[in-house]
């Protein structure tokens, strides 16, 4: 077994168990804080696989800038931890726990003969250089990467407007409120 | 750096179920969302598996702007989350059945 | 790969961690001199080792004995688990930033040409930008786990800064990378070796300038130490916390200042080289170490006499110069460095 499967396979049980963690704990909070765990566990996993560029995106994106979101936007809500009891549907959550094992059994089988699914293309395989992913997304993705800047001025413009309160009332109007 | 792609997608598909039961048994709005994320994340790590073993940049590149994208993503959802918690003071989805009349 | 391969990979980045941890206590009283030199007054001068008061050395010996050993208290309704874990997120995320820099050109020893770097990662200076956004984590969990009020304003104050310094930071940074081609900090510094002209500080300075900024905030320190304001909020967000947890996030803080004036030092001051001075041999990857300490034992400096000469910012001013300020100057010394590399001048 070579150094670098062993590392990407310690890595993936890490992530598996703390995205368990996530699934099953209460506390919206801890479970925020196990998917941070799971996400770096990822990010090591994406550096084993020659893309460790997108390890670091990973890490000062996803785990450091989206989830730090989630955490202020989860205290700032203030959330207790789910109450367990309340609106229990155990017939359906079965069900849906059930479907998800099949579905899950059926990805697996797919995926056991994995070795045989794609081949090399010509293309010669991507090494750790940044340069050379830099040229290909300032030329073939040129185009959206502009968009996907301009999705973000978008999204940034909308959660704004979503979160302001409202703007207070102009003075001619305030006389009139009782 | 050899990792075999079996290993890669297994843990894809371990983590994607994770996800989808978080996604489908969870009843804090915020927690689904998080799942989510993780399926995300699921998918992006078959995406750079398969690019690993066909050569090439173009499945970092897609990678790359599937992180972008759920960025934006999470910025606008969490925004109308704490739109409807202030609307509701609850976030819990069983309760939050706005358009049922 | 044979033993010693496995030792020298282990001691690599130990070195500069070790030296960093080594230098926390020195920083301590160097601090303390430093402030009373600047207050016209002596400082901590009088605690010394076996009758001899060592220019007050002692003192940084005795504060670090009174963390050990003063009572570890947890509030009531603090949340333990992340009450406790906390500030080692923050020491961690310091302290693994040492492991890409470059301290060093390469010492030969045992017939292998060492480099002196904890590992040469192609992404090496996007690394320490990932750790050092991961310290948000262990400041807001400090700060919510607290159970207090003021220590949560306190963390999301404190996070909320380091969020928008990073990215003028990181933008400034850019700067460097493209006039040196590479996100390699050995390549960086090794675009910087020809002579004095090109230390990145001087053909790109407002970049210079926006990143050293960045830098005093991404590490809290005055004048942007709002989340401690130790006059203020009596400690911000780490207001509950005593004993060896306060130690740590202290402890934490210098190192943090320390990789910070490495990491300026690689990225705009030439790193380990001198202009004229090609390192040979067992005795010039010595002297390399030498003069990287020299020069960020001068930013080191830098940190502390600024600390004790400004004033702090309010909060909404330290957001507004963040953003409105040092980002857009980011941008423009981004625009005049690709100005200055496509016409072939750098």
């Amino acid at each position: 077994m070579s150094g670098a499967r062993l590392v990407f396979d310690l890595a993936g049980a890490v992530a598996i168990v703390f995205a368990g963690i996530m699934v099953v704990h209460r506390n919206p909070i801890k479970s925020l804080l196990a998917v941070v765990v799971s996400f770096f566990a990822i990010a090591v996993g994406f550096v084993m696989l020659s893309a460790p560029f997108l390890g670091a995106i990973q890490v000062i994106v996803y785990a450091g800038a989206i989830l730090v979101l989630f955490l202020f936007v989860t205290m700032l809500l203030n959330l207790d931890t789910e109450s367990a009891s309340s609106d229990r549907r155990p017939f359906q959550r079965g069900l849906a726990l059930l479907g998800i094992v099949v579905f899950a059994a059926i990805l697996l089988s797919a995926v056991r003969r994995s070795g045989s699914i794609v081949g090399p293309s010509g293309e010669p395989p991507a090494t750790g250089e940044i340069e050379p992913l830099a040229r290909a997304l300032f030329s073939q993705a040129a185009l959206p990467f502009e968009a996907v800047s301009i999705l973000l001025l978008a999204s940034l413009t909308g959660a704004y407007l979503l979160m302001r309160r409202e703007p207070p009332a102009k003075t001619g109007s305030a006389e009139n409120r009782p | 750096m050899n990792v075999p792609l079996r290993d890669v997608l297994v843990l894809s598909v371990a983590l994607f179920s994770l996800g989808l039961c978080g996604a489908l048994l969870r009843r804090n709005a915020i927690t689904i969302f998080l799942s989510i994320e993780l399926m995300l994340n699921a998918a992006n790590l078959a995406i750079v598996g398969f690019a690993s073993r066909v050569g090439g940049y173009s499945g970092q590149i897609v990678v790359f702007f599937a992180i972008v994208v759920a960025a934006a993503e999470a910025a606008v959802g969490l925004a109308i989350f704490v739109a409807v918690f202030r609307h509701h003071e609850t976030i819990d989805v069983n309760k939050t059945n706005l358009l049922k009349w | 790969m044979t033993a010693i391969d496995w030792v020298i990979v282990v001691l690599r980045p130990l070195v500069p961690v070790v030296g960093a941890l080594l230098l926390v206590p020195m920083l301590t009283w160097a601090e303390r001199r430093g402030a009373g030199l600047m207050q016209d007054r002596p400082g901590p001068n009088r605690v010394g080792f076996f009758g001899w008061s060592a220019f007050g050395l002692g003192q940084a010996l005795a504060d670090a004995l009174k963390f050990f050993f003063k009572e570890d208290i947890t509030p009531d309704n603090a949340d333990a688990f992340l009450y406790t874990l906390a500030p080692w997120i923050v020491m961690f995320s310091a302290l693994v930033g040492f492991s890409v820099i470059p301290y060093g050109s390469t010492l030969p020893i045992a017939g292998r040409s060492i480099p002196l770097i904890g590992a040469d990662i192609p992404i090496g200076a996007l690394f320490i930008f990932a750790m050092a956004g991961l310290s948000v984590y262990g400041i807001v969990l400090a700060g919510w786990s607290s159970n207090n009020k003021y220590s949560l304003m306190g963390g999301f104050r404190s996070a909320a800064q380091v969020i928008s310094y990073e990215l003028a930071m990181t933008t400034a940074g850019a700067g460097v990378f493209l006039s040196a081609g590479s996100l390699r900090l050995t390549e960086v510094v090794a675009s910087q070796e020809a002579s004095i002209l090109r230390w990145n500080a001087f053909p790109q300075f407002f970049g210079f300038l926006v990143f050293t900024i960045s830098a005093f905030a991404e590490t809290n320190r005055v004048p942007f130490d709002l989340a401690e304001a130790d006059a203020e909020l009596v400690g911000g967000y780490h207001t509950e916390y005593s004993a060896f947890k306060f130690g740590a996030f202290f402890m934490a803080e210098y190192v943090a200042m320390t990789v910070a004036s490495g990491f300026i030092v690689t990225m705009y001051f030439g790193g380990w080289s001198l202009p004229f001075f090609h390192p040979q041999g067992l005795l010039g990857g010595l002297v390399s170490m030498a003069v990287f300490a020299a020069k960020t034992g001068f930013f080191l400096l830098t940190f502390i006499w600024v600390r004790w000469t400004l004033p702090r910012f309010r909060y909404d001013q330290l957001m507004r110069l963040g953003w409105k300020v040092l980002l857009p100057l980011a941008f423009a010394n981004l625009l005049w460095t690709a100005i200055l590399v496509r016409t072939g001048i750098l």
